[in-house]
C-alpha cells in the first residue's frame, strides 16, 4: 500500500463554528421600533448610518440607539450582542467596505438574528464574495443583506445621504419581511 | 553485513507529477507545486519539536478556525521545507500570532500585508540561511520555504482563499516568501532579536505584518545625517499613510548601519532621531487628500478615538509626526556589504515587539 498524501487543512473547529442558526422573525412594521445602528467606524459609516436612522425615524418614528464598533474587523463581543439585543428591536451596522470588516458586519448579523433581531447588514458590491462566506461559516448560508456601490469612503456629504437613501427600501425590506433564508 | 548496497531507483517523475496534481486538485496550493506530503515525512517534522501535534498554536477566531502543531507539519513540508526546519516555522507563527493585525483582519485585509519573518542566532548556520547578499531573497531553500509554510497554513489550516476571506487589492509583492536572516557578522549593533526580548546569541525568530516597502539607495553621502535625512524622506511619504500613526522597520544594509555606529549612533539614537523628524505638516497631508489621517476620525481597529473627530481643525502648517516610538521603528541590519541600499518597511499595525526562541527539542 502506498502512502496516503495528507491533507493540510483544518476544520471549523472552535465556537465560531455553529449548526445552521434561525433568521430572527420579521416585524410586520417598524412603526415605533427601537432601532440600533452598529456603526463599523470605516469612512462615511456614521453618516451613512446617521442618515438611515433619520429617515427611518422619519418615516416610522423609530428611536435610535447608536453603537461604534470595538474593532471593525472582527466580530462584536458576545457581550455587546447581549445588550444590543435587549436594547433594540432591530439592528443596522455597516458599511463593510474592507476585507475583514465586511466579514465581521455578516458575523455579527447572523449572531444577532440568532439572538432574535432582525438585521439589515450593509456592505459594498465589491465585497459579496466574503459576505457570503462568512455568513455561510456561521451556519446561514444564502444569508439576506444590503448592497451599496464601492466605494463609499470617497462620497461627498450630499453623496452619503443620497445613498442611505437609496438604500432605505432594502433595509426595511430586510427587516420586515421574511426573505428566503431558513425557508 | 551486504556487500555495498544497491543504488536506490531513481524516483518515479510521472508517479511523483500525479501526487503533484492531485495537491492541486483538492485546492490546497498557492498556485505553485507542492511536495505531496506522507505520513513518514510529516512524522520526520513532529518529531524535532516536544509539542504534542494536536497543540493549537493558533487562531483565527472570526472564522472559527484553529491551526494545530500536526497541520503545521503538513503544510511546512508540502512548503518543501526540510524537518529541520520546522522549530522555525513553530517559532514564526508563533511570533506571528502575536501580532494584534495578525489575529485579527489582517490576512483578510485588502492590503494583502506580507509577513516579514527576521531569524537570527546560530540556527541561520546550522540550516543553511543566507545571511548575506540578496537578504530579500531568491535562492535559499529555508529563506523560500519557511515564510511559505507560513502562507499554506493560513490558506490551509484557517481556510483564508484569495477572493473569498482573502480580499487583498493588490497585496504586497512578495508575500509568503520573506524571511530574512539578520547579517549579524557584520552588524555593529545587537541583534534583533536580543531587541525582542530573546537574549544575545539565541536563534529566535520575530515576525510582523507588511504592507509595502522602498528603497533607500545612498552610496555616496559621507555624512550620517545626511544619509538619515534620505531615510526620513522616505518613511515620510504620503501614499500608503491611512492612519495617524504608523511604523516602519529599517532593514538596514551593513554599510548603512556601519557608517551610524562609526559616528557613535546607537540604534536608539537612529530611532529618536527618526520619530522626531518623520512626517509631514497638516498642509501637506490635506493636499495630498489625505487631512483625515491627521485628524482622529479614522485611526487604527481599537485605538483611542477610532471613529470620532473631536477638538478643532489643526492648522496647516502644524508638523504631523507619524512613528508613535522606537517601537514603532525595529531596526534590522541584512543584505551584503557592497552598496549602501536599505529598504524601509511599512509595518502593518505595530510590531509585538517580542521575539519567539527557537524550541528545541529536549
Amino acid at each position: 500500500m502506498p502512502n496516503a498524501i495528507l491533507d493540510p487543512t483544518g476544520t471549523v473547529t472552535t465556537s465560531a463554528a455553529k449548526p445552521a442558526t434561525t433568521r430572527a422573525p420579521r416585524r410586520a412594521s417598524l412603526n415605533g421600533a427601537r432601532v440600533g445602528l452598529l456603526i463599523n467606524t470605516k469612512t462615511n459609516a456614521r453618516p451613512f448610518l446617521d442618515e438611515v436612522g433619520r429617515l427611518l425615524t422619519e418615516r416610522f418614528g423609530v428611536t435610535v440607539t447608536k453603537r461604534t464598533k470595538t474593532n471593525f474587523a472582527v466580530p462584536e463581543p458576545d457581550d455587546i450582542i447581549k445588550e444590543m439585543a435587549r436594547e433594540s428591536d432591530v439592528v443596522v451596522t455597516g458599511v463593510g467596505d474592507c476585507g475583514s470588516c465586511s466579514a465581521a458586519a455578516a458575523a455579527d448579523g447572523v449572531v444577532l438574528e440568532a439572538a432574535g433581531v432582525p438585521v439589515a447588514v450593509i456592505v459594498t458590491d465589491s465585497f459579496r464574495a466574503t459576505t457570503d462566506a462568512m455568513a455561510a461559516l456561521r451556519g446561514a448560508p444564502g444569508y439576506q443583506y444590503a448592497v451599496t456601490a464601492h466605494p463609499v469612503a470617497v462620497l461627498e456629504e450630499d453623496q452619503v445621504k443620497a445613498r442611505a437613501a437609496q438604500i432605505l427600501d432594502d433595509v426595511v425590506a430586510l427587516l420586515t419581511q421574511q426573505g428566503n433564508a431558513g425557508e | 553485513m551486504t556487500a555495498s548496497p544497491a543504488p536506490a531507483p531513481a524516483p518515479d517523475p510521472d508517479e511523483a507529477q500525479r501526487a503533484i496534481e492531485y495537491c492541486y486538485e483538492q485546492g490546497w496550493s498557492d498556485g505553485l507545486p507542492l511536495v505531496p506530503a506522507s505520513k513518514p515525512l510529516v512524522d520526520q517534522f513532529l518529531a524535532t519539536t516536544d509539542k504534542d501535534p494536536d497543540e493549537i498554536i493558533g487562531s483565527l477566531e472570526q472564522v472559527g478556525r484553529d491551526c494545530t502543531v500536526y497541520l503545521a507539519a503538513v503544510n511546512a513540508a508540502m512548503a518543501g521545507c526540510r524537518p529541520e526546519y520546522f522549530p522555525v516555522v513553530l517559532a514564526a507563527f508563533e511570533a506571528l500570532m502575536r501580532e494584534r493585525a495578525a489575529r485579527g483582519g489582517g490576512f483578510q485585509s485588502t492590503s494583502g500585508p506580507a509577513p516579514l519573518i527576521v531569524v537570527n542566532g546560530p540556527i541561520r548556520q546550522q540550516l543553511g540561511f543566507n545571511t548575506a547578499g540578496g537578504a530579500f531573497g531568491p535562492g535559499f531553500r529555508p529563506n523560500m520555504t519557511i515564510p511559505r509554510a507560513i502562507g499554506l497554513m493560513v490558506r490551509n489550516a484557517f481556510g483564508i482563499h484569495p477572493h473569498v476571506f482573502e480580499q487583498a487589492t493588490q497585496g504586497v509583492p512578495g508575500r509568503w516568501s520573506i524571511c530574512v536572516a539578520e547579517n549579524e557578522e557584520e552588524s555593529p549593533w545587537q541583534p534583533l532579536a536580543a531587541d525582542g526580548g530573546a537574549g544575545g546569541g539565541v536563534s529566535a525568530v520575530s515576525a510582523t505584518l507588511t504592507r509595502t516597502m522602498e528603497f533607500v539607495d545612498n552610496r555616496h553621502a559621507p555624512n550620517p545625517e545626511d544619509v538619515l535625512r534620505d531615510f526620513q524622506d522616505t518613511i515620510s511619504r504620503i501614499g500608503s499613510q491611512i492612519f495617524p500613526k504608523s511604523a516602519v522597520a529599517l532593514v538596514l544594509c551593513p554599510e548603512h548601519a556601519q557608517m551610524f555606529a562609526s559616528a557613535g549612533l546607537s540604534k536608539a539614537d537612529v530611532q529618536n532621531w527618526l520619530l522626531e523628524r518623520a512626517g509631514r505638516t497638516v498642509g501637506e497631508f490635506r493636499r495630498a487628500g489625505k487631512a483625515e489621517v491627521t485628524s482622529r476620525r479614522f485611526g487604527p481597529p481599537g485605538a483611542a478615538g477610532a471613529g470620532h473627530d473631536d477638538g478643532p481643525p489643526r492648522p496647516d502648517e502644524e508638523f504631523h509626526p507619524i512613528l508613535s516610538g522606537p517601537q514603532s521603528i525595529p531596526i534590522i541590519v541584512a543584505g551584503a556589504k557592497n552598496a549602501a541600499i536599505s529598504m524601509v518597511v511599512r509595518i502593518f499595525g505595530e510590531w509585538s515587539g517580542t521575539s519567539v526562541p527557537v524550541g528545541e527539542k529536549k
